[in-house]
């Protein structure tokens, strides 16, 4: 499904502190986006805002089209955000794969059969029975990707997704995100530093100075040649 | 050994009087299960002003003593009480309700402890892979369940062992409203301890039931 973000006059502050202001954002359908900043610049409370986990003080986020459902909820159904170290729930590696899709109206069957697929997508089969929280960093960040990548999202916010993990690991998760680009999901990764998986976005959005800005397109900079991005496109 | 003869001869009106306690006991207690489970987990995951008060409240509840529970609840169900009409005084109906004041208190806090010792991504995640406010909190309660099967048996332990709310608005009528503690203080008054060493062995064994079934589901959730 075609999804588009857009963010207008966003603000959020702790008591007094401002954290940060965005004018405007619109993330379209299959963009990549690598969100870097600081620690403690906002870049975590921007994705959970964005994700409908946290509110804003002020300003607007808007995930067309609209989730048709009965109640009204300000997280979109395709729209997933994954913590910088992801939450496991009690139970086996296959529990919380299938966790998503047991929310929604599938048959046991069919959640049987997806489960398995995205285990091999996560290469995690042969841990399927395993307690998971005895997985290590990098086993827990696929079962987390593979936890999002069964519900089909059109939008995938991950926070520093290769914190903390190997080279192999960050290896791993890179080939899953390139995964995801290829089926056309929208991925959103923050990180303070640039790795295997940053690279793969195409846009670079930073947070500086209280403020969000653009600092243009990756790949266009690479066909011209540019080594770094030096240009600042405020919206 | 009379003790023990009693228990194991089937002697009519000590059952009856192991009968009432826990009929009314786990009455009480399935009675307070949701309502106080659902106001600890509110009191963890929703801030609104003045919330600190109202835990301090729940924890003060928590230590006041069985008589003085059983005191109020008997001056307002006594018959120029504001709820006399009922004619609810010394009856299971009454004991089931101080049952209810007197574990509530427990429930709340220790779900409430439960609930805050439990990460916060355990919310986001479920939130954002789809689950609304309240299957969320199905989940909440699921990670939490080796705390809140703590918190249950807290609270009945509380309730099955109390006396002084069970004398004040139970009135210890045998078949009716006599439950193991108020018998094993009225037999104990009497000079009978047959009857109440028997009754003090049930509540032993109980003690030690739950706490070993507490251990054993501990044991399975422990995570090394």
């Amino acid at each position: 499904m075609s999804l588009e973000l857009n963010v207008d006059n966003l603000v959020k502050s702790f008591g007094q502190r401002k954290l940060f202001h965005v004018d405007q954002l619109r993330v379209g359908e299959g963009e990549s986006l690598h969100l870097s900043g600081e620690n403690g610049s906002g870049k975590t409370t921007l994705m959970k805002i964005l994700a409908g986990l946290e509110r804003p003080c002020s300003g607007r986020v808007m995930v067309t089209p609209k989730a048709r459902r009965w109640w009204s909820d300000r997280i979109h159904p395709q729209v997933i955000y994954l913590h910088q170290t992801p939450y496991i729930f009690s139970g086996d590696v296959r529990d919380n794969v299938a966790y998503g899709l047991r929310l929604r109206s599938y048959s046991r069957r069919d959640v049987k059969l997806k489960v398995q697929q995205a285990l091999a997508w996560a290469r995690l089969e042969h841990l399927a029975e395993q307690p998971a929280y005895a997985l290590s960093g990098g086993e827990k960040q696929r079962l987390a990707l593979a936890r999002a990548w069964i519900l089909a999202p059109s939008l995938l916010l991950l926070d520093e997704p290769t914190a903390n993990l190997d080279q192999h690991s960050v290896r791993a998760v890179s080939e899953l995100v390139t995964q995801l680009l290829d089926k056309g999901t929208t991925v959103m990764v923050s990180s303070h530093q640039k790795n295997a998986v940053t690279d793969l976005c195409g846009r670079r959005l930073h947070l500086e100075n209280l403020a969000l800005q653009e600092l243009g397109n990756a790949f266009s900079n690479e066909l011209n040649n540019e080594p770094e991005l030096k240009y600042y496109v405020q919206h | 050994m009379a003790a023990l003869d009693l228990l194991f001869s089937g002697d009519a009106e000590l059952w009856s009087i192991i009968w009432v306690s826990f009929r009314v006991s786990i009455t009480a207690i399935l009675l307070s299960l949701v309502p106080a489970i659902a106001v600890g987990f509110m009191l963890a995951m929703i801030d609104f002003p003045g919330r600190w008060m109202v835990i301090a409240l729940f924890n003060a509840l928590m230590a006041i003593p069985t008589v003085v529970v059983g005191l109020t609840l008997y001056l307002l169900l006594s018959r120029s009480g504001p709820f006399g009409e009922m004619h609810l005084l010394f009856s299971q109906p009454a004991m089931v309700i101080g049952q209810v004041l007197l574990c509530v208190p427990v429930l709340v806090c220790m779900s409430h402890s439960a609930f805050q010792g439990l990460d916060r991504r355990a919310w986001e995640t479920a939130r954002t892979l789809g689950a609304h406010c309240s299957r969320a909190a199905i989940t909440m309660v699921c990670e939490a369940r080796f705390a809140l099967l703590a918190a249950v048996l807290a609270g009945f332990s509380r309730i099955i062992s109390e006396v002084g709310c069970s004398m004040m608005v139970g009135g210890n009528i045998l078949s009716y409203t006599r439950n193991i503690p108020t018998a094993i203080a009225l037999e104990t008054s009497k000079g009978e301890f047959a009857q109440g060493v028997a009754l003090g062995l049930v509540l032993l064994l109980l003690a030690l039931v739950l706490n070993f079934t507490l251990a054993s589901v501990r044991g399975k959730g422990q995570l090394v």
